[in-house]
């Protein structure tokens, strides 16, 4: 059964005198607990897909649906929410605040529920521990390396038990190794029942997921032999 | 996690910018405290004077004719129409009954003691001596007040008839004991008189409940002194009340206009501090685009920024009117004197605490609104993007 569907969605942007078509008459479905990679080069329109599956950026034409709602057609406050309760973002340079510890910004998703604090530090603590980073969980994001940024980036995705985890390049500037473990977490994490979208440019990392989709000048088209 | 706590950490985090905006509240709140401290202070100062200066208001019989009471004339009551003591409660029920700080009721009789016209004044000496601060009385220690079997002599009566405090006088063919000689003050009604208890003098003249005059010192700041002699007029009909506005005026007007003075500087260091917390807030706002597009991605609600932003200027500017409040007043206590010009009392008040408080607050949030509102309706897509 299909999570989310995306209905022949198009983006177009403003540039100067002219109009750029960031996606164009675009129609997927994503099963529940999917592992899906979204390819493709840049300037593709492959983050544009993954803002507009998230929730954060509205199509120009066409519907998303996401667990039967009709999620672009929600009052601005109630789209918040809805990021809120289904959505967890590993952004591209990890985007954590820099003056929060790395508990408290895995806590930031917390911050507007009714949970007590302790509550709050017990599960971000659970999360911090199963990302592998139980022991810097009071470092600033300055004190971790990249690697660990990125998983204190995926603790706070998860920590509030999202449906799904929207991941825009979040090997891109990691070692092989480091990429590998990052991979390999995410994997754990689908097999857990989360359905996971992710944004790459490195076909390495297709042996991870349980599907591709490539995407060109904002059409998705068959994987090409030379990406 | 609550919202408070980011509030905080960023506040932390950005400690300059904390305390410029700390720093212009308390400037601001400071200012304020000090300026309208010293000018109440003034204020209460000018009104002390005011009633040490004698009445403002003269209550007299309304006979046609205007009636000095260091004459010899007022003896015949059958000539002159006489007020009587249930004035005194109607007085108090005027609009504006609380600038009626003193009530001093009168009677005057004339006597002769030794073979010389003497003028008896009934008082209250209570109320008297409180009108009349700058007596000087030889023989009473400060606050200390005459009894019924006591009177006071003018000194050129005293002079006179070749008393000094502690002897005895026998008026009306009763003894009373001298418990002080006013020093000679320049007024004659004054220096030729005796003053002796109101009640003992009504029972001695054999005219109870008789009064000739009364005085008031009325300190009119919050009220004018035209509607206040206005309201006594419909209340005690049959008299004539005058007020000596000369005096009043040209005193309330000088103090007024400092105190125009110190709001019209207040409200332009609210609005200075008003504006140097919009401009912060407005700058903190656009260095934390991209946090705000985090906060916004992971769900939070424009109201929970807005409830961040709020905070923060919140806090400082609390902060602000605490730190202000006490400079402001340590300043008035310390320097307010030197820029009133004149000795006066500044008291610490509590309650300009709250004032401080709440007032900042406001300010503040009325300052940050319009930063708050531009962070809380950042596009999260756009915001994410910010460089």
């Amino acid at each position: 059964m299909s999570l989310i569907k995306v209905c022949e969605v198009t983006k177009t942007y403003k540039s100067g005198d002219g109009t750029v078509i960031a996606l164009n008459n675009v129609n997927l479905e994503i099963a529940e607990g999917e592992f899906l990679a979204l390819m493709g080069p840049s300037g593709s329109g492959k983050s544009t897909l993954l803002s507009i599956l998230g929730g954060l950026n509205p199509p120009s034409t066409g519907k998303l649906i996401i667990d039967d709602i009709d999620v672009y057609s929600l009052d601005p406050e109630l789209l918040a929410d809805f990021r809120h309760e289904y959505v967890g973002f590993v952004f591209q340079q990890y985007q954590l605040i820099p003056y929060l510890t790395a508990l408290e910004n895995v806590m930031l998703p917390l911050a507007i529920t009714s949970r007590s604090g302790r509550q709050q530090r017990e599960m971000a603590q659970t999360v911090l521990v199963k990302v592998g980073l139980g022991t810097k969980y009071q470092r600033l994001p300055s004190q971790l390396s990249g690697g660990e940024q990125n998983r204190v980036a995926i603790a706070r995705a998860i920590v509030n038990e999202p449906a799904i985890i929207f991941a825009d390049e979040p090997t891109g500037s990691l070692d092989s190794k480091t990429a590998s473990e990052l991979l390999e977490l995410f994997q754990a994490l689908n097999q857990s029942g989360l359905t996971i979208i992710m944004v790459t440019h490195n076909k390495e990392n297709l042996a991870w997921v349980s599907r591709a989709l490539y995407i060109r000048d904002g059409v998705l088209v068959p994987i090409p032999e030379e990406a | 996690m609550r919202l408070t706590d980011i509030a905080l950490q960023n506040l932390r985090r950005r400690k300059m910018r904390s305390v410029i905006l700390v720093l212009s509240v308390v400037i601001g709140v400071a200012s304020m405290i000090f300026l309208l401290t010293t000018t109440q202070a003034m204020k209460a100062d000018v009104a002390n004077k005011l009633d040490q200066f004698g009445s403002n208001i003269l209550i007299l019989p309304d006979t046609g004719e205007a009636m000095t009471f260091g004459g010899i004339t007022v003896e015949a009551p059958t000539q002159v129409k006489e007020l009587d003591m249930s004035l005194i409660p109607l007085m108090q029920t005027i609009k504006n009954k609380e600038t009626l700080a003193t009530i001093a009721p009168k009677l005057l009789v004339d006597t002769k003691i030794k073979g010389q016209a003497i003028l008896l004044l009934g008082v209250v000496f209570k109320e008297e001596l409180r009108l009349k601060k700058w007596w000087k009385l030889e023989g009473l220690v400060k606050n200390q007040i005459p009894s019924a079997n006591e009177v006071i002599l003018g000194s050129d009566v005293a002079r006179s008839l070749g008393l000094s405090s502690n002897e005895t006088i026998t008026i009306k063919e009763q003894d009373f004991r001298v418990a002080a000689i006013l020093q000679p003050t320049g007024s004659t009604e004054n220096d030729q008189a005796i003053f002796i208890d109101l009640m003992v003098l009504q029972k001695l003249a054999n005219r109870p409940n008789a009064i000739s005059l009364i005085e008031t010192a009325a300190l009119c700041y919050t009220c004018p002194i035209d509607q206040v002699t206005q309201q006594l007029r419909e209340k005690l009909p049959g008299t004539k009340v005058t007020a000596l506005k000369s005096t009043l005026e040209s005193r309330d007007n000088t103090v007024n206009r400092f105190n125009l003075f110190a709001i019209i500087v207040s409200i332009l260091l609210i609005l200075a501090s008003g504006l140097v917390i919009t401009m912060t807030m407005k700058s903190s706002v656009e260095e934390r685009t991209r946090e705000i597009g985090i906060l916004r991605a992971i769900g939070f609600r424009k109201r929970h920024i807005l409830q961040i932003i709020l905070t923060e200027a919140g806090l400082l500017s609390s902060l602000g009117g605490l730190l202000g409040y006490f400079l402001g007043m340590g300043a008035a206590v310390l320097y307010g004197s030197v820029l009133a010009k004149t000795p006066i009392n500044i008291v610490w008040a509590s309650n300009l605490l709250v004032y401080s408080l709440l007032g900042s607050l406001l300010m503040s949030v009325i300052a940050s609104l319009y930063p708050a509102w531009k962070a809380a309706i950042l596009d999260p897509n756009e915001a994410l993007r910010y460089m």
